[in-house]
């Protein structure tokens, strides 16, 4: 049975991934294209953030250090050294890694609103380094100068619809995989956390363990995604590892619902949307979100997709405590 | 990295003066916004990251009536007064309905009103900064105290602000509202043991923290430039303060303000571009040793 | 099966339970009472784990497992239910007793395989039917009955397989009827699972109606032990415990 739901899974994930690929040929022009991308790297994201937040109760607010890292890890290593872009990738994915462990070990012995804080502290500090150190990253002009040898097997992804194809290929990639992860037993003790801690310590599971492993797994994918975002921007910029980059990920993550696996996904189209349609509209962008926000969050009072199926009768989504 | 720079400031009175005095003077503007944040922690277990958007519409209010009366401490009492009443408005029309909602629910709610009340600013008074500068009555020579300059506004804002946490920590501990509060913020179920009218303090509380952090604005809008989103970094500060000091302690938030004020007032000149970094390591530093912070109640 | 010798357990300068000194033998169906306060809850909390004590040695089946963490004395066969029912209440019945079976099993790490693996569901059924939950299988544990979640939770210690089961008050919070229909099924389970069971109880008809054996703490200290008839006649139990004249007619 378990085998039948991956497969299903997986044809569900090439379907979206074919169907992606063909719109272009129907709908051409950039807009949908760059929409697109910045979605695929910004849901992963947030997806990655609700590993932590809805799924095992640990509220980060300084998740975006290792979206950030991602891209500078990547920048970097494609701009400073030689290797080939899969390389840097695989190499980016393991700094993000390592940087969790760390990271991870020191915060998650915390509780509630102080790990909230301390994470935070976290990437601001990461934030402050890269500021600082101009040599290296550019200071608060960013790592400029392109990302050279974007040609993978013959493909080039300086071609925006190679990179369109790519980026939706890697956010199904990662969100099947996320979605592995939730299904396994492992994943059940992440909710068994969330739900009641004492009782799982009391089962035999090593609370800690989880969390750290958790944690990891989930900087690995928002690096994932911080990647994606490097080779759309062509590089590295301070915004892309400050604070408001946490933000919009929980934002993308309450305003989609957290106890929904695609809340997140969701979430980050919402934030997307809004944010290009209300720029367009008015040079107020911040009253008319604050707004929009407000109606969401005080009128349906969790997800929208959370609020979607529970409407449907289906039971009340798990949620954070 | 300037260790010489440092080095030398140390060694010479002047610049140790000066940088204590400016240190202090952060270090005392950041204690009246965090004290806010900590009694608001403290009774009602909510994080009001909207704490820094009353801090900047206190400052414009207090502009705005200076530039209009010509009286500086009308400005910064009409900033105090603006904000208690925006507090209360605040609490009753928001923050109410997303009591024992997750923390995340709260903090949307209050990154809604930063980024509503940030825009209101920039229709209102413009989208660049604006300085009000010295008011007149303090144009003045500056001392000169062991070889360093210390305008005399200086020391009246510290004297200043010391009164308001003196006046704070009197209340708090003589008057009935004030005891009620406190021990609000030591046991909360207490409270309504007690058959205190719960809706009543909660207002009182967001009043308090709201005057608190709009008589900081108006007290530091004559030093700094006023912009829309200025309380963004305030109020990251005045978390690490609270979080240094214990979420809920009053003498906590006092004393790691002012360390705080001097970290960044010493850290300028040793560290120009990592004076944000060095305060984000201390912060670290001490959860990591005591994850309650300096005085605060461990969280079970 | 379980030795304790002078244990003992301060809390700031408080002692909470103070050189306790006894024995709970095979099979048995142990009451432990107690006034409010005595220290019946901390106790179970130092055998399982939970508190580490300060003084004293556990002998559980011959190993000391004195200042053990909780996950390697459940491992060894001690089960506890908690006087606030403790189980997963964002998942159902049946998920709460397979999460909970799969960690028995050391599967709590698996990132491989979904969840629940092979022989996980139909042992949860089977822990399911041995306290009549059987037809609530389905049901969200947050939407079950009172009483259904002292069982969910009592349930989620058997799916540990312990040999030994600790339960904080099983009937705390229940009218007089549903406290007999609970009390049937904890009677039921200790004589078909063949278990060594120990409860911390109020009700003293329930207490001297089906315990083999009585243990009474009264401020951290043991004040009296033995079987149901001794308990009854001790004079010290009668004076300290209840503290009235009229006490022994409640006894």
């Amino acid at each position: 049975m378990g085998r039948a739901h991956t497969l299903r899974d997986i044809a569900i994930g090439c379907l979206v991934v074919a169907v992606l690929a063909a719109i272009p040929w129907m709908l051409p022009g950039k807009a949908f294209q760059d929409f697109v991308i910045r979605c695929a790297s910004m849901a992963l994201f947030a997806t990655s953030l609700n590993l932590l937040v809805g799924y095992t109760g640990l509220s980060s607010f300084g998740h975006g250090l290792f979206y950030g890292l991602g891209t500078y890890s990547f920048a970097l290593l494609m701009q400073k050294t030689t290797v080939s872009l899969p390389l840097a990738f695989l190499l980016t994915l393991l700094i993000s890694a390592a940087t969790a462990v760390v990271v991870g070990a020191i915060c998650i012995r915390l509780r509630l609103i102080y790990f909230a804080f301390v994470t935070l502290a976290m990437q601001m500090l990461a934030h402050s380094v890269i500021i600082s150190w101009v040599g290296l990253t550019g200071g608060d002009q960013g790592l400029q100068g392109g990302i050279p040898r974007r040609v993978v097997a013959g493909i080039d992804l300086g071609n925006q619809y190679n990179l369109y194809v790519f980026s939706a290929a890697m956010l199904v990639i990662g969100l099947l995989l996320m979605r592995h992860i939730v299904a396994t037993t492992f994943g059940t003790s992440l909710r068994m956390i969330r739900d009641n801690e004492t009782r799982a310590a009391f089962l035999g599971i090593s609370v800690w363990r989880v969390k750290l492993t958790v944690f990891v797994l989930a900087a690995v994918f928002a690096s994932a995604g911080g990647m994606v975002m490097s080779l759309f921007v062509s590089g590295a910029y301070p915004e892309l590892i400050n604070w408001p980059i946490s933000g919009d990920a929980i934002f993308a993550i309450v305003m989609g619902g957290v106890g929904s696996f695609l809340g997140p996904t969701v979430g980050t189209m919402i934030l997307l949307l809004l944010n290009d349609v209300v720029t367009r509209q008015t040079e107020y962008y911040g009253l008319a979100l604050g707004i929009i926000i407000l109606l969401f969050a005080l009128g349906l009072r969790r997800g929208v997709l959370d609020f979607v199926t529970e409407r449907l009768g289906g039971r009340p989504a798990g949620g954070i405590h | 990295m300037d260790l010489d720079a440092l080095l030398d400031c140390v060694t010479t009175s002047s610049c140790v003066v000066t940088q204590t005095v400016s240190g202090l003077i952060v270090g005392m503007l950041l204690f009246l916004v965090a004290a806010g944040l900590t009694l608001i922690f403290g009774v009602l277990k909510i994080v009001n990251f909207a704490h820094g958007t009353f801090y900047m519409l206190g400052a414009y209010l207090a502009y705005s009536v200076f530039v209009g009366t010509g009286s500086y401490v009308l400005g910064v009492l009409a900033g105090g007064a603006g904000m208690a009443v925006f507090g209360v408005v605040f609490e009753r029309f928001l923050i109410r309905r997303v009591y024992g909602a997750n923390v995340l629910m709260q903090l949307l709610i209050c990154y809604a009103v930063v980024l509503i009340c940030d825009d209101l600013v920039k229709i209102v008074w413009g989208p660049d900064f604006r300085a009000m500068g010295m008011p007149p009555e303090f144009q003045v020579p500056p001392f000169f105290i062991a070889g360093g300059v210390v305008p005399p506004f200086y020391l009246v804002l510290i004297a200043v602000t010391l009164l308001i946490g003196g006046a704070l920590g009197l209340g708090l501990g003589l008057t009935r509202v004030g005891k009620t509060i406190r021990a609000a913020a030591i046991n909360p179920d207490m409270v309504s043991a007690l058959g205190i009218n719960t809706t009543l303090l909660y207002s009182m509380v967001f009043a308090v923290g709201g005057m608190l952090a709009g008589l900081a604005g108006g007290l530091a809008a004559p030093v700094r430039s006023l912009t829309p989103g200025m309380g963004f970094s305030i109020l990251i500060e005045s978390f690490i303060v609270t979080v240094i000091g214990g979420m809920g302690s009053i003498a906590g938030a006092l004393i790691a303000a002012v360390v705080l004020g001097l970290i960044r007032s010493f850290g300028t000149i040793g560290f120009p571009l990592f004076t944000e970094g060095l305060m984000y390591i201390a912060m670290i530093i001490i959860l990591v040793v005591k994850p309650s912070g300096l005085f605060g109640k461990e969280i079970v | 099966m379980l030795q304790i010798t002078g244990l003992t357990k301060r809390f700031g300068g408080i002692s909470a339970i103070s050189d306790v000194t006894m024995t709970f033998n095979p099979g048995t169906l142990t009451a432990v009472i107690g006034p409010n306060g005595a220290g019946k809850s901390t106790f179970f909390n130092l055998i399982s784990g939970a508190f580490r004590p300060d003084a004293g040695e556990v002998l559980f089946k011959g190993e000391n497992i004195t200042g053990m963490n909780r996950a390697a004395i459940v491992r060894r066969g001690i089960g506890r239910a908690f006087q606030v029912a403790s189980f997963f209440p964002s998942m159902t019945v049946a998920e709460n007793l397979m999460a909970a079976i799969a960690a028995h099993r050391g599967q709590w790490a698996d990132l491989n395989h979904r969840f629940p693996r092979q022989g996980v569901r139909a042992r949860a059924l089977e822990v399911a039917e041995m306290l009549g939950l059987q037809d609530s299988a389905g049901v969200l544990s947050a939407n079950l009955s009172h009483g259904d979640q002292k069982l969910l939770d009592i349930a989620v210690a058997l799916a540990l397989e312990p040999s030994m089961l600790l339960l904080d008050e099983p009937t705390a919070g229940m009218g007089p009827e549903e406290r007999w229909r609970m009390i049937e099924k904890v009677q039921r389970l200790w004589q078909v699972q063949n278990l060594t069971l120990a409860f911390i109880e109020h009700d003293m008809d329930i207490v001297f109606g089906i315990a083999s054996s009585i243990r009474v703490l009264c401020y951290g200290r043991v004040l009296a032990e033995g079987t149901p008839a001794e308990i009854r006649a001790n004079p010290a139990v009668i004076e300290a415990y209840l503290g009235t004249p009229d006490a022994e007619d409640d006894l």
